[in-house]
């Protein structure tokens, strides 16, 4: 992917745009508002990293004027600032998805892998497979080796989200973001909980271990051929 | 000049030019009544007089004129009459006036008219028109003036003296003021820069009259009390945050210090998990004090709390289960709040990861929240092991441990986030002790949804 990276802080972009560099994406970096906004209407990018306090033109500004120019590039906006709504006012905007500041990088670069993903093919509930085991969205059945699972509403939730994003490092905070539409780094364990209760019933009737656990970021289920 | 910059003596100089302004204003409109009016009518009773004795004079003669101003004269009236009818020559034909001026001047005069009455010698002051009359007469009509004379001094006088000496008063009495009011203020300035230089303990000497100024003072040391508490705070923080650290530091730096001497797998696995820690709790502090800096701004939008706090469960009941624990929900439906959903389910997932910490296998933990008063009131129960009385008031405090939970994990940060997601939404959060297990209330004033 074709990365965009809006940061003022060389500390932060440096790292960052080594762990993006690292998963096989080309990052451009840069350092201010204007900067970026020239990038960003200029280039052709997957996703951009927009920080949102900037010099010369805030990232929420860099934003607005983004969207003004109907670019629709998926952005991430990373935020140091606490509490104050920032999150809704960073959606509102026009952005996609939101980082506040401390993050671990791996969460980041999950985050904008999945954004990427957007892009190409919008979320229309199709049918997903993988092996012996399919999914269906909009009925909300799971089978295995032709086997019907009975989920939970939850649980279903929790699968449907790693299937779209099948291929890609999906995070806690992402999943109780998309699952539990709650906010906030989980920092607990709890999830691990209902993703291990729904492997026992993914994995009870048989066949490979269908989740992964990526150590030190989150989860993940292989694309395999249908 | 102070004195001049000084806002109450301003103030004392602008209320005296109004009282001075005030002062001329009446004494105008006194001088107006008393004075000028009177004398105005005065003058147009003396102009019809004059009329009629002119018909007298025309028709009857200069003898009947003088028999008809003494007759005037005798007459009973209010103001004392005064005339002299003189000939051709100035020699009087008829007069009550002890003395007039010799050459003739028509137009209105003032007289003096000393006159012998009944042996007494009075002076008084008449308003007189001096006129000519056909066949070389000279009349000189007039009346008592005195009485108003007198009023038109005193006028004078208040004037004179009463405003000179009032401005006399107000400049020294302004000067009082601003000597009194200022003071007053250096006590406050005082205190402040002391607190600037750096003494966040003094404070503003209250006189105990409870005045304005006492009340101001009050007010200002409430507020250099919060200041000089939260400091304090901000100060126990950072010294709990850097004593909090040094351990998995210490063991960071021994497990690297390990590796460097012989490079061993296990050992970098160690170091990491001392790193992951470290950040773990830096997060912690960070998330904690993010909260309560933002404390002023966070959302307030409509918040189901019966549908978050059945979120929460939800959320934990896989872990409560786990360990054999059931969790008893009593939530009236369509409890409303407003706040921030994510941190309000932070908050209460907080409290619910403590009872499910410490409640043993097979305990039940008891999630309950309904209406009273108005208020929304939430309150978490369990049946773990609870917290010693005299310590329910130390448990927000951040890296607070209860003692006999050493083997639990756990950063001691848990409840010193739900205080400030509390205090955040302006809502009460208490622990009442209770026989056995830990008992959380949280409570939403009435009017926050």
């Amino acid at each position: 992917m074709h990365i965009l990276l809006v940061e003022d802080d060389v500390r932060i972009s440096g790292y960052v745009a080594k762990a993006l560099r690292e998963e096989g994406h080309m990052v451009d970096v840069a350092s201010d508002g204007k900067a970026g906004l020239t990038h960003a209407a200029s280039g052709s990018y997957d996703v951009i990293v927009l920080d949102r306090m900037l010099p010369q033109l805030d990232g929420l500004r860099v934003l607005q004027a983004l969207r003004a120019m109907e670019d629709d590039t998926p952005v991430l906006i990373l935020s140091a600032l606490g509490g104050a709504d920032e999150r809704v006012l960073g959606l509102r905007a026009g952005g996609d998805d939101y980082l506040g500041k401390p993050f671990s990088i791996e969460e980041l670069v999950a985050r904008v892998e999945v954004l990427g993903r957007r892009r190409g093919q919008p979320d229309l509930p199709g049918c997903y497979s993988f092996g012996d085991l399919a999914i269906d969205p909009v009925a909300r059945i799971v089978t295995r080796a032709g086997k019907r699972i009975d989920l939970t509403n939850r649980e279903f939730r929790i699968l449907e989200y790693l299937a779209r994003n099948a291929g890609r490092v999906v995070t806690r905070s992402m999943l109780l973001e998309h699952v539990w539409d709650y906010s906030f780094d989980p920092q607990t364990n709890i999830i691990d909980q209902h993703v291990s209760r729904l492997r026992q019933k993914l994995d009870r009737i048989g066949g490979e271990p269908l989740i992964e656990t990526v150590r030190g970021a989150g989860y993940s289920i292989r694309r395999r051929p249908a | 000049m102070t004195l001049l910059r000084s806002l109450s003596f301003r103030l004392a100089l602008l209320y005296l030019a109004v009282f001075a302004g005030s002062v001329a204003v009446l004494g105008g409109l006194f001088y107006w009544i008393e004075v000028a009016r009177p004398l105005a009518e005065i003058r147009s009773d003396i102009r019809r007089e004059i009329t009629a004795l002119h018909e007298v004079h025309r028709r009857d003669g200069t003898n009947a004129l003088a028999a008809a101003l003494d007759a005037r004269v005798a007459a009973d009236a209010p103001r004392g009459a005064y005339h002299a009818l003189l000939d051709a020559r100035g020699e009087p034909l008829t007069t009550n006036l002890p003395s007039w001026p010799q050459a003739f001047a028509p137009g209105w005069k003032r007289i003096e008219a000393d006159i012998a009455r009944e042996g007494d010698e009075d002076e008084y002051e008449a308003l007189v028109l001096d006129m000519e009359l056909p066949g070389g007469l000279r009349l000189l009509l007039g009346r008592d003036v005195d009485d108003i004379d007198e009023l038109e001094e005193s006028v004078s006088d208040t004037v004179l003296w009463i405003v000179p000496a009032l401005l006399l008063l107000g400049v020294c009495g302004g000067a009082l003021m601003s000597r009194v009011i200022g003071a007053r203020l250096d006590a406050i300035s005082g205190a402040a820069r002391a607190v600037i230089e750096g003494d966040l303990s003094s404070r503003i000497p209250l006189r105990g009259a409870s005045d304005d100024f006492d009340r101001l003072a009050a007010t200002l040391n409430l507020m250099l009390d919060r200041l000089e508490a939260s400091l304090e705070a901000v100060r126990r923080v950072s010294d709990s945050v850097a004593h909090e650290l040094r351990t998995p530091v210490a063991r960071l730096r021994a497990a690297l210090s390990d590796i460097h001497d012989r490079p061993a797998p296990d050992g970098i696995a160690q170091a990491l998990a001392e790193a992951t820690r470290l950040q773990t709790v830096i997060d912690a502090v960070l998330r904690i004090s993010r909260i309560e800096a933002g404390r002023h701004a966070i959302a307030r939008r409509p918040v189901d709390l019966s549908a978050l706090l059945a979120d929460v469960v939800e959320f934990y009941l896989p872990e409560a289960e786990t360990r054999g624990q059931r969790i008893a929900m009593a939530v009236a439906p369509e409890l409303a709040v407003a706040g921030d959903g994510d941190l309000l389910f932070q908050g209460f997932a907080n409290l619910l990861d403590n009872a499910v910490k410490f409640t043993p296998e097979g305990g039940t933990i008891s999630v309950a929240a309904a209406v009273e008063d108005g208020a929304v009131r939430v309150e978490f129960r369990d049946d773990g092991p609870g917290i010693p009385q005299d310590l329910l008031g130390r448990v927000t405090e951040r890296f607070f441990r209860a003692p006999d939970t050493a083997g639990t994990a756990g950063l001691g940060l848990g409840l010193s986030l739900v205080a400030a997601v509390a205090d955040a939404h302006r809502s009460t959060l208490a622990f009442p002790g209770s026989d056995g297990g830990f008992r959380a209330l949280w409570q939403f004033p009435p009017g926050t949804d």
